[in-house]
């Protein structure tokens, strides 16, 4: 089913593994250059710059090409959408072909090719079938329900992690289309992801330390972080991207108490599941999505109790992630090599230098503008806020 | 064949040593599995959370808790944080230098941005240079520029360089189209002092690994500017000549330097400026949509030549 043989998939992640080996030294110069001509790829790669700018010019292009062709003739509705499926097949068998024939790999063309032809489908189905047929919201369903079936094949077939993810959000739409029970939409958008983790967990304990592993994590990721945020019920309330979530904030009211208080009960006790999960398999992607989830159980905790917010719990917040992170840290240190079960605080590979120091200079230029959330005082006579001084703020905002 | 059988055959081939092969093949199973991006990530978020929330608890408390325990508080944390990264930080080099703790470049960090929040607070309470901001700005920019020379800090680098930039007048906000040229002549003359400046502190050897922030920084400021200038409905050609040179310029830069980040500039600020001077009078749909489709296929043609020659790796 996959498209890439394993052995070049196998060759090119044993490359990179040597670049990163060499940058640390692990390996010599001339070592280095022996053992990179033993894993030369057949496969066309780029960085991830080019990817980006390959991506966006390609995306342009077949915008364009499928808009000229609309252009001028006023073409019905049936038209237009009959028209987008076959553009939706052209894209994707022009993706196949690059890849079959050029060996592109995560070359940005391909790519955008494959998200094309996912566009092009779900706007073929919404004009061809459905535009002129009376609300039926079954047959509506079928729009998502493409979209998810294709990106499902796309992420077999080219192993886009991204268009699995993409899949699980069209899975969010269908359970709108089936039931108007808001709690049944949340408990079916949670077993479609469950349902979807358990065939991961079968299929990726097969592929420990090969190629597929990382593509497997970052899927058992998305699906530990979609479970957790389909339990949550609070967190439009944080003002998070609920108008496409859940179609605008909820009132707790409209669930009922059993379900409502079953999701506080499960928001507490999926993050240790899933940090435990992650530490016990030595998952990065995992183990980022329980601390994500931990964090965001604090946050939505207060909503989900009624109790009110305060303005410093940001601060108490920052003390248990500091806290924590130190405590690991100085734990970890102390045991024989800077080593406890298997797990370090020390820096091993190249590529977490390069990702800090990416980060400091985004994040860096970016923290000033977000520190402080918008004034609100009590008293005209105090204004803190709205002041465009304090540094590194160069902001209206601080 | 896996990596781990690959090692395997390259140490029974002589390739590795044995030492090589045991801890390469460690680090291929995971063995040990290092948090230290994990760490580094929750620590910043935990400064960031803590930080953020004094800034709102001050603001909004500020009255009820008075200003003597807001200062007293604040001055605190920062004399903590100074007293902590002075008698700590090795011994300046100009080279890179790695910090003396896990925790030091955070400390700085939270340091640094307890004196935003404290400046903000003394300016907005008592006026001590009536409303005028520029002074803190610049003198908050210096300080932060000296502290991530001091401390070999990009965290604090960034903060430097988004001061410097707030003194400049420039503020993404604020860019509203009737000030569009005063802007304009901010962003270039920020672009000019930082890109001099950054030159000539890499060429005398003071902290040379702080120039790709530099470079980024004044390569965006710059193609934006130029943008600008381009989208103008008058006298855009000396902007388009401009950004031309700066596009081929970045080019060339990311090319010999093998930094395609400036190629991705190149390519995308390019195209937006060449694409809205050519379409600025066209109203014909079809004739747009036909420079986009030939267009989009010309520079992936040249895009794909670009990353056979050059862009494997990176």
């Amino acid at each position: 089913m996959r498209l890439y043989s394993s052995s070049s998939e196998e060759t090119l992640r044993a490359r990179k593994l040597l670049t990163d080996w060499a940058g640390e030294g692990f390996l010599t110069r001339e070592q280095y250059q022996l053992l990179q001509k033993e894993t030369a790829s057949d496969l066309r790669t780029t960085n991830i710059f080019l990817r980006l700018v390959l991506f966006l010019f390609t995306l342009i292009s077949v915008g364009a090409a499928a808009a000229l062709f609309f252009v001028g003739s006023g073409p019905s509705e049936q038209t237009i959408g009959v028209f987008s499926l076959i553009f939706a097949v052209v894209c994707y068998a022009a993706a196949e072909f690059a890849v079959f024939q050029a060996g592109l790999y995560r070359y940005g063309i391909e790519e955008a090719l494959t998200a094309c032809s996912v566009g092009f489908l779900c706007a073929g189905i919404q004009f061809a079938f459905l535009s002129d047929s009376p609300d039926s919201p079954k047959l509506e369903s079928l729009v998502p329900a493409a979209g998810a079936i294709l990106a499902l094949w796309i992420w077999r077939r080219f192993g886009f992690s991204y268009a699995f993810f993409a899949a699980m959000i069209f899975g969010v739409f269908l359970p709108g289309y089936w039931t108007s029970s808001h709690s049944a939409q949340h408990l079916i958008v949670a077993m479609f992801y469950a349902t979807g983790l358990v065939g991961i967990a079968v299929v990726r304990s097969r592929h420990r330390f090969d190629y597929l592993e990382e593509g497997y994590s970052l899927v058992e990721a998305f699906l530990w972080l979609g479970i957790y945020l389909a339990i949550n019920l609070k967190l439009s309330s944080l003002d998070l991207p609920a108008q496409w979530w859940w179609s605008g904030t909820r009132d707790s009211s409209e669930f009922a108490r059993p379900f409502y208080w079953t999701t506080w009960v499960l928001i507490w006790c999926l993050p240790p599941i899933v940090l435990a999960r992650g530490i016990r398999q030595k998952d990065r992607f995992v183990i980022a999505v329980g601390a994500i989830a931990a964090v965001l159980t604090f946050v939505s905790n207060k909503p989900y109790l009624g109790w009110p917010r305060h303005t410093w719990d940001p601060i108490l917040l920052g003390i248990v992630l500091t806290g924590v992170a130190l405590f690991i840290r100085r734990w970890l240190d102390r045991g024989p090599g800077g080593i406890r079960h298997g797990f370090t605080a020390m820096r091993l590979s190249g590529k977490d230098k390069q990702w800090i120091d990416a980060g400091s200079t985004f994040f860096g230029l970016l923290s000033p503008q977000s520190i402080t959330p918008a004034p609100h005082t009590s008293s005209p006579d105090v204004r803190f806020g709205g002041g465009h001084s304090g540094g590194g703020g160069a902001s209206g905002d601080f | 064949m896996t990596i781990l059988t690959r090692l395997k055959q390259w140490k029974e081939q002589s390739k590795i040593s044995p030492e090589q092969h045991a801890h390469m093949a460690g680090l291929a199973r995971g063995e040990p599995f290092s948090l230290f991006l994990e760490l580094n990530v929750l620590l910043y978020a935990g400064v960031l959370a803590f930080v953020g929330g004094l800034g709102w608890t001050v603001s909004t408390w500020s009255e009820q808790i008075g200003d003597i325990v807001v200062l007293t508080v604040l001055s605190s944390i920062l004399a903590a944080c100074s007293w902590y990264c002075f008698s700590r930080a090795p011994v300046w080099s100009p080279a890179e230098t790695p910090a003396p703790s896990p925790i030091f470049d955070y400390v700085l960090y939270l340091g640094s941005l307890v004196w935003c929040v404290e400046l903000a607070y003394l300016e907005n309470r008592f006026r001590l240079l009536s409303g005028r901001l520029d002074p803190y700005l610049l003198a908050t920019a210096g300080l932060f520029f000296f502290l991530a020379y001091r401390f070999d800090n990009r965290f604090v680098l960034s903060l430097g360089l988004s001061s410097l930039a707030g003194w400049f007048g420039l503020k993404i906000s604020h860019w509203s189209a009737h000030q569009d040229a005063a802007y304009r002549q901010c962003a270039l003359l920020y672009s000019l002092l930082l890109g001099v400046g950054g030159a000539l502190l890499q060429r005398r050897g003071l902290k040379p690994h702080f120039f790709g922030t530099y470079l980024n920084v004044v390569a965006n400021v710059l193609f934006w500017a130029l943008l600008s200038g381009v989208f103008n409905r008058q006298g855009y050609g000396v902007w388009l000549f401009a950004l031309l040179i700066t596009c081929g310029a970045s080019l060339a830069w990311g090319l010999t330097r093998r930094q395609f980040a400036f190629v991705a500039y190149a390519a995308v600020y390019g195209y937006v400026g060449v694409s809205s001077m050519f379409l600025r009078s066209v109203n014909d749909q079809t004739v747009v949509l036909s420079y986009f489709v030939v267009t989009g296929v010309a520079m992936l043609a040249v895009l794909v030549q670009i990353g056979r020659r050059f862009g494997r790796t990176g």
